[in-house]
């Protein structure tokens, strides 16, 4: 068996069998269990009953005007005079005044807001519309009071001209539903894999060097192929994890017809959906790796464990910093500047990308130079790590900037 | 075919770690490394491993240069001990015997018979981090030898060890150098060098300070030890011509000559006072090598 796959092989199967691995996948599989069922899960704690009728007591007049209101708003709600009986989904309105409005609505059972938002809209129609007819407004009058305000704007800016019929202030690219849910997914996920498993090889790499039992493995297998066997296993890991929760998101789509739930949310895709999937998982595999080696890098630098959290404040803040843009600019102008700028910054541009993917004014060839910069910057990345990892390694020196200056002094 | 070390220095921020040794350790032998702390045993055994690039000297093996292609043939030892604690006894020795290149079949196989030997078979399931500190140090030797290196360097094996298991782990020693292994090993124990080596070598603040061959260097040495047992009062002989040290245990004396020439004059000088139980002419320690060339002990 070859080194590198010694190395790969143990670091994998040890973390695989790790306690945290398999409570934190088992809890996130929990979750996506949990989601699929949330309909059923809301309808459970839900007391509230659907109305099929509003009976109502008292104004004949009142009772005429108020059924054709709700038939005209297409509630679904009968409305029927109340003959003192009362059903189960339905409730009882009884007028006190008539000017001003003044109802008492009884119910046995709590009424869906919605239901409630809609006897509310139709009561407030005809309090405007009696109040129209008492006032003895003419129908041109009573429009006039209707009226909204005829609002044009003349704004110039780069993309159009003002007479083009330019968009209103925070007018902003309409974001698909779907493809906004991949982008929170993919940079979530990536968010919490790579501050997860950053930490991970950080403290892995730290131990084996504070432990000592580096010298051991350095005396029998060149440092750059122990550290990218590690390096590999950790995405190893990590993938496999995802892997995981793939496999439980199609089980829960499977086993409890989660595609509804989908449909009823109006989630559908559009061109530039299987772009965004595709460069999101690119980016995502690249991030993970370059944020990785950087960590294994940072870990090495280290001689006791108390100091692993202060050198791996670098990597938590920048994937802090990609994270924040990406999830700030989703609901503003997608390509300004700051997105623009960052995307190119190879820390950032595993988390920025994918939001650019999601506008198709992206062109491919942006979205490829992205991942050119990743996979150069990964390659610089591994050579820094490995060539710093050589030198430290064997370092039991303080603290992490006297180790820095030894290692650039050899 | 052996190990050869020429002029090799090492210096860290302009301060000398090792300087200029040059040794010829044989194959098959066993070579003792003594030295106080920071003489530059360590520095040297990770240079002779490829661990630290000499600044000056080279260092070959069988005529070859050390790298990875050889580590396979080495074994070692390292004085920090560490292993990884969360790992069970079996998987740790299991992952370094594959470092080496061995099958996790071979590496189980071997590990079954090195447990017996070291009298610790219950611990093959065990977590590392459960075991004391010297059934550690007893696995992390197996780890070092479980390849059945032709070249091993152990960096202070014995320390830290109660003397039933440093008599296990010597007597280990001791078998794997009779199956032909070239044996290195530093120590600051002198009497373990005596017992077990044939050659040695005394650095000082990385100065090499006397090697070769331990019966050639106590001949060289020049000075001699006798003991002298009886009950007379021989106190005078500390005046006597060749008479270095003279130091007295009940009635037991230990004079220190500045060579065998002496020790007739003396013998003459103690028979004149009648019966004696014991007068006895020995070759030195080697602690007494140690502290006249170093100038302190260890």
């Amino acid at each position: 068996m070859s080194k590198f796959l010694a190395t790969f092989l143990q670091t994998y199967s040890s973390k695989i069998r790790a306690k945290s691995f398999i409570i934190s996948t088992l809890i996130i599989v929990l979750v996506i269990f949990v989601g699929a069922n949330f309909d059923k899960i809301i309808d459970f704690f839900d007391s509230s009953e659907e109305v099929t009728a509003v009976k109502v007591e008292g104004d004949e007049a009142f009772y005429s005007q108020f059924k054709g209101t709700m038939d005209a708003l297409d509630s679904g709600i009968s409305v029927e005079p109340y003959e003192g009986d009362l059903g189960s989904a339905e409730v009882h309105l009884s007028i006190e005044e008539t000017a001003p409005l003044a109802v008492t609505l009884h119910s046995d059972n709590e009424i869906p807001s919605e239901q409630v938002n809609k006897i509310e809209t139709a009561l407030g129609q005809v309090q405007r519309s009696n109040t129209i007819m008492a006032l003895n407004l003419s129908e041109e009058e009573a429009q006039r009071l209707n009226a909204t305000p005829d609002i044009s704007y003349d704004i110039a800016s780069e993309s159009g001209s003002a007479d083009d019929g330019g968009s209103a202030p925070g007018d902003t690219p309409e974001v698909n539903p779907l493809n906004a849910v991949v982008f929170y997914v993919t940079v979530i996920v990536m968010f919490f894999i790579i501050i997860n498993y950053a930490s991970q090889i950080g403290t892995e790499v730290a131990m084996e060097k504070t432990s000592r039992v580096i010298e051991m493995i350095v005396s029998s297998v060149p440092p750059v192929t122990h550290l990218l066997a590690k390096i590999s296993a950790m995405i190893l890991v990590s993938l496999t994890q995802l892997f995981i929760f793939l496999l439980a998101i199609v089980a829960a789509v499977w086993i409890f017809d989660f595609g509804s739930i989908i449909g009823d949310l109006g989630l559908e895709a559009n061109e530039q959906t299987a772009t965004l999937i595709v460069y999101s998982g690119i980016y995502l595999v690249l991030g993970l790796v370059l944020y990785l080696s950087l960590s294994a890098m940072l870990g090495s630098f280290i001689s006791r464990m108390e100091d692993l959290q202060q050198a791996l404040l670098p990597v938590t803040m920048l994937a802090l910093g990609g994270f924040y843009i990406a999830i700030f600019n989703i609901w503003g102008e997608a390509d300004n500047m700051l997105v623009k700028v960052s995307s190119f910054f190879p820390l950032f541009t595993p988390f920025v990308m994918p939001l650019r993917a999601m506008n198709a004014e992206t062109s491919q060839m942006t979205l490829l130079i992205g991942v050119v910069i990743l996979i150069v910057s990964i390659a610089l990345a591994v050579i820094l790590a490995a060539s710093i990892y050589r030198n430290s390694v064997l370092s039991t020196s303080g603290g992490i900037f006297k180790n820095l200056k030894r290692i650039r002094k050899e | 075919m052996t190990l050869e070390l020429s002029g090799l220095s090492k210096s860290f921020n302009g301060q000398t770690a090792v300087d200029h040794i040059d040794l010829n350790v044989p194959t098959g032998s066993m070579y003792g490394f003594l030295g106080g702390n920071g003489a530059g045993k360590t520095t040297t055994f990770r240079m002779i491993l490829g661990l630290l690039q000499p600044s000056e000297g080279h260092i070959t093996y069988n005529g070859e240069k050390i790298d990875y292609n050889v580590t396979n043939q080495i074994g070692y030892l390292p004085e920090e001990r560490g292993l990884h604690p969360k790992l069970k006894v079996d998987e740790q020795i299991r992952y370094l015997g594959q470092l080496k290149g061995m099958s996790k079949q071979e590496v189980d196989k071997r590990l079954d018979e090195w447990l017996e030997r070291f009298e610790v078979p219950e611990n093959r399931t065990k977590r590392i981090e459960k075991l004391s500190k010297g059934n550690q140090q007893k696995i992390q030797l197996i780890a070092s030898i479980i390849h059945d290196p032709k070249l091993i360097i152990l960096d202070e094996p014995f320390s830290g060890l109660d003397p039933v298991n440093v008599e296990i782990l010597k007597n280990a020693v001791k078998e794997l150098n009779s199956r032909g292994a070239t044996i290195i090993f530093s120590t600051h124990r002198m009497e373990h060098v005596e017992e077990l080596c044939e050659s040695m070598c005394i650095l000082n603040k990385g100065r090499q300070v006397v090697s070769g061959r331990i019966d050639e260097i106590r001949k060289d040495f020049g000075q001699k030890e006798i003991i002298i047992e009886g009950d007379h009062d021989i106190s005078f002989l500390k005046d006597m011509p060749g008479v270095i040290d003279m130091k007295q245990i009940r009635n037991r004396y230990i004079l220190k000559i500045e060579d065998e020439s002496y020790a007739e004059s003396i013998f003459n000088e103690i028979v004149k006072l009648g019966y004696f139980k014991r007068f006895q002419v020995n070759e030195p320690s080697i602690n007494d090598i140690f502290i006249s060339k170093v100038g302190y002990g260890i």
